[in-house]
């Protein structure tokens, strides 16, 4: 054994030890020169990165503005809902004890198979379709690695059992799923506001891709139809923002600390939308709706003749808004798609149908507009016109009738007779229905209006229809002549007021959430001088007055006690053009069935208000829509003609303080009157 | 006849002598630094990891001042036996090794377990010096006498690279070279040595796994897998940056108290340290590690003999390489891998093995007052 007692030579290895010592030296040096770099040098550059790593931006909804009606009756409102969001991969998952399982390298990865049966086993589903689609979704988070990183709304409005179960097992689905309140939409009155308020829905891909400025996110809900759509930028209101202390799974920290809680930058409150005041009145409106809902389809309007505001607007059948807050059935919404009833469609402006008979307004005031025409003229009506080779019938022989005469009755062989005389042709009609708003859109401005059709030769040309019939066809409402029920409504309101056209609106007002006047309408008239002779209308309005109040009239059967009533009955003939095809058998429903008009405005000395009743498929405008007509105006001016206070206010004019007697209303009302 | 206890003078003196201060108070601040390091990168907790890295220092400070009490002598003689000792644990480990995410590290039982692969490194440090006191007189530049050594080194770190712990297995190859090179290598032999090193790293490119040089493209350039492989490097530099110059404060640092910081227990203490105490404190902690490191140099160039000097010189290079490496990696100065910091990293195996290098340390410094 060698001995270790002896000191060894060492002295070879001192060079080494000295190299050593430098090598060791330098070694650290460069660590210390990298430190400084890093904590001395580059420090705030790290400092931003930190921050960046637990700061989180948290969008704040907007609440969304209200809708209410001309009495501040709300007809849109919010509710708070929960809403469920998932996240398709996500860098930590919770292991069963509660730590964090990282991967190995802080990667990503997509949610599991068990994680996704296990969510999709907590959600009510309300058939296949609904499932399949949720389960889509899923599959898109858990491939798209881009997108699943974020957490995406998934469904919204969950229910109270949905949401208790998600919760109580978020320990197990934790890093992929989340709840946040949220709101829904909420309206009040359901189906009798349906086409009024109209609905909400996602916002479309096309706009999410199509106009980014306009700062939509995915799942956002943005309004459909309706005033929802119309007035989307005013009620939506703008985004907030919040910052949040994170940790690195990406949940907010339940107590962060108060170095981090000062280094996040300051939260911005979202703007609230703006309230929408209608001019809808919701007692009128619920008159108006349970008088037309006994039907299939038909609709109501009542509008103030001297403004255009639109009192109260329905169409039957609708579906209820609230519905489009949840998911859908798809065989209920195929039912729906396919009804011949068509629930999806307004019938006040986004159907046109014949006027019928009440078309016969615009043919007279065109043959009054002929100076060679003599109103006072009887023609004897036998029951049918012949002309050329075709034989065109009436309703009834009403024997000799003027004027005056043949709208009270009705009478269709008076105004073929005109037509034929060519007092009523296609070019001399055209003009004037145009001049009283026909063939146009009113500008109502929701529900996509459609504008009706008003022919002429041209037009008959072109769609193949011309012969020298056409004309008489046309002089009663019929051939060719389409319009909506706002149509009439503009057109009756025009007669009611001496011939202004008025071009009808919803909207009342506008205020932002703290009451600050944003925008207010006025009656807006399409024309400055009076479309109407007054003489003409005069002679009109006699005849509308007997329509209902003489004994011969066709709407005599529905007068009102207490109301003198001017209308008009339209029982326009469908028969041939439509074919009863459809799959669907609805009792009571039959398409060779006539549409019922009725189009009246009352008083008859200082007219108010026009109502326009139109019952799809209904029978006779007598029997069908008229009581409609007479239900809404009874109940508009039933209780004004004893006590005037009980008016409704008129627009722009503020409830009275306590104590103030409310005098103004009636004055108001009155000045309006041209 | 052992001067720590036949020694006729004062306890006083006696303590003095025997004991390196130096070392003990180099250590102690160390590991006091370590443990606390250790609760913050825990949130706090004084149970768990922290007690049971205080309880292995417990141990392991035992074990240091027995050797420190066992003439060096008496562990020259012991050389080839406990590398033997050493070489047998770790051929068990690959029949009786608790398996623990792949990798089979581990023998024990339940929670008393040791890594023989942490224990070869001070092994292998006692063995070669050994061989290379007892080859002293000979010529190093004779490559042939440089197979045994050779052999002595590659079985054990063959055996530790299949668990697969490449991290430890690189640390013993580095450790053996480092105490080759100071016994004497021939600097031709030494540069011969290295760009073989560099041939095989570029021949065994080819051959690593994926997951080895995907390592390397992270460390080329973490911001292109941010997200992914490159997060723990990124997210470490973001620690060590956002420490400043004076520190975030004790448990106040973001990145390990929202839970950003990958691993902050093992591989990347010294980012959590970072953070918390700024420039002024990792200087501190280079400064403690390179006065240990230069310390043990000194020791070795004081020693009487050459197997005290190498044993010196391998315990300078364990703890050079461990602390530099370490930091390097969470600098990004080198691509990660498994390497701890001494005493900062949460582990038995290597809290013991460091300690009984310091007992070697401090018992080749007892040494040098005895004539």
């Amino acid at each position: 054994m060698i001995s270790l007692h002896q000191k060894d030579d060492l002295r070879d290895l001192r060079p080494r030890f000295q190299a050593t010592v430098i090598f060791v030296a330098l070694a650290f040096l460069a660590l210390a020169g990298r430190l400084c770099q890093l904590q001395v040098l580059e420090a705030d550059h790290y400092d931003r990165r930190a921050e960046r790593n637990f700061m989180d931006k948290v969008d704040v909804e907007a609440p969304r503005g209200r809708i209410y009606d001309v009495n501040g009756h709300p007809l849109a409102t919010n509710r708070s809902s929960y809403t469920l969001y998932i996240t398709g991969w996500a860098r930590f998952e919770l292991d069963p004890d509660g730590g964090v399982v990282s991967t190995p390298e802080g990667k990503r990865r997509p949610m599991g198979d068990t994680t996704r049966d296990t969510i999709l086993s907590l959600i009510d589903f309300i058939d296949e379709a609904d499932r399949d689609k949720f389960l889509a979704l899923l599959e898109e988070l858990r491939a798209d690695e881009a997108r699943g990183r974020y957490a995406q709304i998934a469904r919204r409005n969950l229910s109270w059992e949905e949401y208790a179960r998600i919760e109580s097992r978020l320990e197990v689905l934790d890093p992929w799923v989340e709840i946040r309140e949220s709101s829904r939409r909420f309206y009040p009155e359901g189906v009798l506001t349906a086409f009024v308020t109209g609905q909400m829905g996602n916002v479309s891909a096309r706009t999410l891709d199509g106009s980014p400025h306009l700062g939509y996110r995915l799942g956002d809900r943005v309004g459909q139809t309706g005033i929802e759509r119309q007035w989307e930028n005013y009620l939506r209101g703008r985004l907030g923002e919040r910052w949040r202390v994170v940790d690195a799974r990406r949940r907010e920290v339940a107590d962060p600390p108060a170095w981090a809680v000062d280094s996040l930058p300051p939260a911005r409150d979202p703007i609230p939308g703006q309230d929408i005041y209608l001019t809808l009145d919701l007692d009128l409106q619920t008159v108006a709706y349970e008088a037309v809902s006994d039907k299939l389809a038909g609709a109501v309007v009542a509008m103030d003749v001297n403004t255009g505001r639109v009192l109260a607007t329905a169409s039957v059948p609708s579906v209820d808004p609230n519905r489009y807050e949840q998911p859908i059935p798809s065989a209920e919404w195929k039912a729906w798609s396919e009804s011949p009833l068509k629930p999806f469609i307004d019938k006040t402006v986004q159907e046109h149908f014949f006027p019928g008979s009440t078309y016969k307004v615009v043919s007279a005031l065109v043959a009054l507009g002929d100076p060679e025409f003599d109103p006072d003229e009887e023609i004897e009506c036998e029951g049918y016109v012949k002309f050329g080779k075709r034989k065109f019938r009436d309703t009834h022989v009403h024997g000799p009738m003027n004027l005056e005469q043949a709208l009270v009755h009705s009478c269709n062989a008076y105004f073929y007779e005109l037509a034929i005389r060519n007092t009523l042709s296609l070019e001399r009609v055209e003009p004037v229905a145009r001049a009283l708003g026909l063939g146009d859109r009113t500008g109502l401005g929701i529900n996509g209006e459609v504008k009706g059709t008003i022919p002429t030769e041209e037009f008959e040309a072109r769609e193949g229809t011309y012969q020298g019939g056409v004309r008489l066809n046309s002089a009663i409402g019929q051939g060719n002549v389409k319009a909506t029920v706002m149509q009439v409504a503009v057109l009756y309101a025009a007669v009611a007021n001496g011939g202004y056209v008025l071009t009808p609106y919803l909207v009342d007002r506008i205020e932002t959430n703290d009451e600050k006047l944003v925008f207010s309408s006025e009656a807006q008239r399409r024309n400055e001088t009076p479309v109407l002779d007054a003489s003409d209308r005069a002679r009109i309005h006699a005849g509308l007055v007997g329509v209902v109040n003489s004994e011969d009239g066709t709407a005599y059967s529905q007068r009102l006690d207490n109301i003198v009533v001017a209308g008009k009955t339209g029982t326009a003939q469908v028969g041939r053009e439509y074919r009863n095809d459809t799959e669907v058998e609805i009792d009571g429903w039959d398409e060779t069935q006539d549409h019922a008009w009725f189009a009246a405005y009352a008083p008859a000395d200082d007219p108010q208000i026009v109502v326009v009743a139109l019952v799809v498929h209904g029978g006779t405008g007598a029997d069908a829509a008229a009581p409609i007509v007479m239900r809404v105006i009874e109940h508009y001016l039933g209780d004004t003609s004893s006590e005037t206070e009980l008016r409704p206010r008129g627009y722009g004019v503020p409830p009275p303080l306590p104590g103030q007697q409310d005098e103004t209303l009636a004055r108001v009302g009155k000045e309006g009157t041209p | 006849m052992n001067p720590l206890l036949d020694d006729p003078r004062s306890l006083g003196a006696r303590l003095r002598h025997s004991i390196d201060w130096v070392v003990v108070t180099l250590t102690a601040a160390i590991v006091t630094l370590a443990v606390i390091n250790l609760n913050s990168a825990g949130a706090g907790d004084w149970s768990g990891r922290v007690a049971t890295q205080l309880r292995w220092i417990g141990l392991g400070s035992v074990a240091m001042f027995i050797v420190t009490a066992i003439d060096h002598r008496t562990v020259y003689r012991l050389a080839y036996a406990a590398y033997g000792f050493g070489v047998t644990l770790l051929l068990l480990v690959p029949f009786f090794g608790i398996r623990v995410n792949n990798a089979q590290r581990w023998l024990g039982y339940k929670d008393y377990r040791i890594q023989p692969s942490e224990l070869m490194k001070v092994l292998i440090v006692i063995a070669l010096a050994r061989f290379l006191h007892d080859a002293a007189a000979k010529d190093l530049s004779n490559l042939r006498r440089l197979v045994v050594p050779f052999v002595m080194v590659l079985m054990p770190a063959a055996l530790i690279i299949r668990q697969p712990d490449l991290g430890t297995g690189i640390m013993l190859l580095l450790v053996s070279f480092s105490l080759v090179v100071a016994a004497g290598l021939r600097v031709r032999v030494i540069l011969a040595v290295l760009s073989a090193a560099v041939v095989s790293v570029a021949i065994g490119w080819s051959y690593m796994e994926n997951y080895q040089r995907r390592r390397i493209d992270v460390w080329l350039d973490p911001e292109l897998y941010a997200d992914t492989d490159g997060y723990q490097t990124i997210q470490a530099m973001i620690s060590v940056g956002n420490g400043g110059f004076f520190g975030r404060g004790l448990s106040q640092g973001s990145q390990n108290a929202l839970g950003f910081l990958p691993e902050p227990y093992t591989d990347f203490p010294f980012a959590v340290y970072s953070e918390e105490w700024g420039f002024v404190g990792t200087a501190m902690v280079l400064v403690l590690f390179m006065s240990l490191t230069l310390w043990a140099v000194n020791l070795a160039s004081q020693a009487h003999d050459r197997f005290g000097s190498l044993l010196c010189m391998g315990v300078a290079a364990l703890f050079f390489w461990h602390a530099v490496v370490n930091i390097a990696m969470v600098l990004q100065l080198v691509p990660v891998s498994g390497i701890t910091l001494p005493f900062f990293s949460a582990g038995g195996s290597n809290v013991l093995t460091m300690m009984l290098g310091l007992g070697l340390l401090m018992s080749v410094s007892r040494s040098r007052h005895t004539r």
